[in-house]
């Protein structure tokens, strides 16, 4: 463990002082210094592995906490690494199952289809015909893709952890972050990853994605292959099609990339605001297409929940965004844990309310990232604390925004969000709970009115 | 008396016009009031409820015309979401047991070599 910790200390040692030039010894301004040494941490993370990638996606997704240099350096951050031999995946196969591959699949495919920090990707096919948790029966012959965690890859993540919290406290005095808690961070990464390194619990969110798009034959997931899926094997079903980094391709093909815009914006958005669980890990990577316009998810491994209260409030804020209602977006923040001091509100008011009004961009479309990473920005620049849950839906949202706007740059993600926010706040008007809360402050503005 | 039901229908139908002639007018703001032309605030959502409101009516008011006409109209049927979630209950419930079962296996494989 002493050696880890001190190879950790040198790999980000070498990789720093390797950034001195670029950031003109120390001399030059501000925003390059920032930038290269981010381009260091980037690239220290990388060289440490599993954990650390890990941890770098943690921090893409905190613009609210770390630095934008950082942010997006981070953001930018490999997770393809060079595969392991066949043997030590059939020897995790063999661990998990006390069988051969050749057992347990028709046939099992040497060749890795994806290797990345935690997980290696083969493809394989279905033995005999398998009932999954919703949907038709998988046939025998089924392709399918199988997902094994790289031996020794938890224990090592796990160790770095604990090594990292260690040097949690002198990170923090290295003012990279603005005013996080490295110990806390650090916490809520172990959790993140510990789920990561659980396959099931992936494979369950497969399942309901797959059941709450039930209705959506254009929307998809793949089903999970139970008895053949454990801690560290998921077995799902293989999508075909093309991923959205391969959009060029797709597009040669005849894919409708305007609808699928629309309609990926709006799967998302149902996620979000309708069923208050998403995916939190989009990027071209994880987003398959198909000729027929079909969109399937892959990689459920970060995803986020809202409770049924953080939803309807979420809502309201997107409502506000959509309606330009900077009151609205700050009564329902705070309904969210964004707590602005009492003698910061008018500033932040007119911040957001400028925030609002500049979204739009030159073509008249809305610029949600814009307005998103700008009101984190604002809310950190008054020392407002934002919960986790809050900064990582808003870089979903502009994440999806960016993965949208690359398959059809006109889209408006916003007027995307109209219908679904405007309904949903419809439809609570008829909540007898909140009829019972509200009717008699309406009643009373009904008659001032009247007897106006 | 009748004067009274008088007045009474007479004010109703005034509030009822009044008002609809304020529908009329949100409609139509929260239906030209794109991204560009919405002038923002609390008034611009009750707009834009009350144009989403107004595109059902119409629906709706197609559907009533296509049933006077003796057309079929389809309906939005939507099988019980409670009835549905049980079913993927249920469903979930096989895949747990599926995979404990073949966990089972495994286990009874290992201590059997």
């Amino acid at each position: 463990m002493a050696s880890r910790k001190l190879a950790i200390v040198a790999i980000v040692a070498r990789r720093l002082i390797a950034a001195d030039p670029a950031a003109g010894f120390g001399f030059g301004s501000a925003h390059k210094r920032h930038a290269a040494f981010a381009r260091a941490w980037r690239l220290a993370f990388e060289d440490l592995g599993p954990a650390f990638i890990k941890l770098g996606q943690l921090i893409s997704v905190r613009p609210d906490e770390f630095p934008d240099e950082l942010v997006a350096e981070m953001q930018s951050m490999q997770d393809a690494v060079p595969s392991l031999p066949a043997s030590a995946i059939r020897e995790v196969i063999r661990q998990e199952f006390a069988r051969e591959p050749e057992e347990l699949f028709a046939t099992f495919d040497d060749e890795p289809l994806a290797s990345a920090s935690i997980a290696q990707v083969h493809r394989a096919t279905l033995a005999k015909a398998y009932k999954p948790v919703w949907g038709d029966v998988l046939p025998a012959g089924t392709a399918l893709a199988i997902k094994v965690v790289r031996p020794g890859a938890a224990d090592a993540i796990r160790a770095d952890i604990a090594i990292a919290r260690a040097l949690a406290e002198r990170v923090g005095r290295m003012r990279i972050a603005r005013r996080f808690d490295p110990v806390a961070l650090l916490d809520e990464f172990a959790t993140t990853v510990d789920r990561e390194l659980d396959l099931r619990v992936e494979g369950r969110f497969a399942d309901r994605f797959t059941f709450d798009f039930r209705d959506d034959p254009l929307v998809v997931a793949p089903r999970i292959v139970w008895p053949r899926t454990t801690a560290r094997v998921l077995t799902m079903e293989f999508m075909t099609g093309w991923r959205l980094s391969e959009i060029d391709v797709a597009k040669a093909h005849g894919v409708d990339t305007y609808a699928l815009a629309v309609h990926g914006a709006t799967a998302f958005m149902r996620q979000v605001f309708v069923y208050g669980r998403y995916h939190a890990d989009l990027h071209p990577a994880n987003l398959f297409v198909t000729p027929n316009n079909t969109i399937a998810y892959l990689d459920f491994g970060i995803v986020g929940y809202l409770t049924a209260e953080e939803r309807m409030n979420i809502t309201q804020v997107m409502a506000a965004l959509v309606y330009r209602d900077p009151e609205r977006a700050l009564t329902y923040s705070a309904k969210l844990g964004v707590h602005v001091a009492p003698e910061h509100i008018a500033p932040v008011r007119a911040g957001l309310g400028e925030l609002l009004d500049g979204t739009f961009r030159p073509d008249g479309t809305r610029d949600f990232a814009h307005f998103g990473l700008g009101f984190l920005k604002l809310l950190g620049e008054y020392g407002v604390q934002i919960p986790s849950g809050y900064g990582l839906l808003i870089k979903s949202l502009a994440t999806v925004e960016g993965v949208a706007r690359a398959l059809y740059p006109e889209i408006d993600i916003v007027e995307t969000a109209k219908p679904f926010t405007t309904r949903i706040l419809g439809q609570a008007m008829g909540d007898p709970a909140r009829l019972k809360e509200r009717m008699p402050a309406a009643l009373r503005a009904a008659l001032r009115e009247l007897v106006a | 008396m009748t004067d009274d039901v008088m007045r009474f229908f007479a004010a109703w139908m005034l509030t009822h016009e009044v008002a609809d002639e304020g529908l009329k007018a949100a409609v139509l703001r929260g239906d030209e009031g794109g991204p560009e032309g919405m002038g923002g605030g609390p008034d611009a959502f009750v707009d834009g409820l009350a144009a989403m409101v107004a595109e059902e009516k119409e629906k709706l008011k197609r559907d009533l015309e296509a049933r006077a006409r003796g057309e079929e109209v389809a309906i939005e049927t939507q099988s019980d979401p409670a009835f549905e979630e049980l079913r993927f209950e249920v469903g979930e419930l096989r895949g747990r047991l599926d995979n404990i079962e073949s966990l089972l296996e495994t286990l009874v494989r290992k201590s059997g070599s």
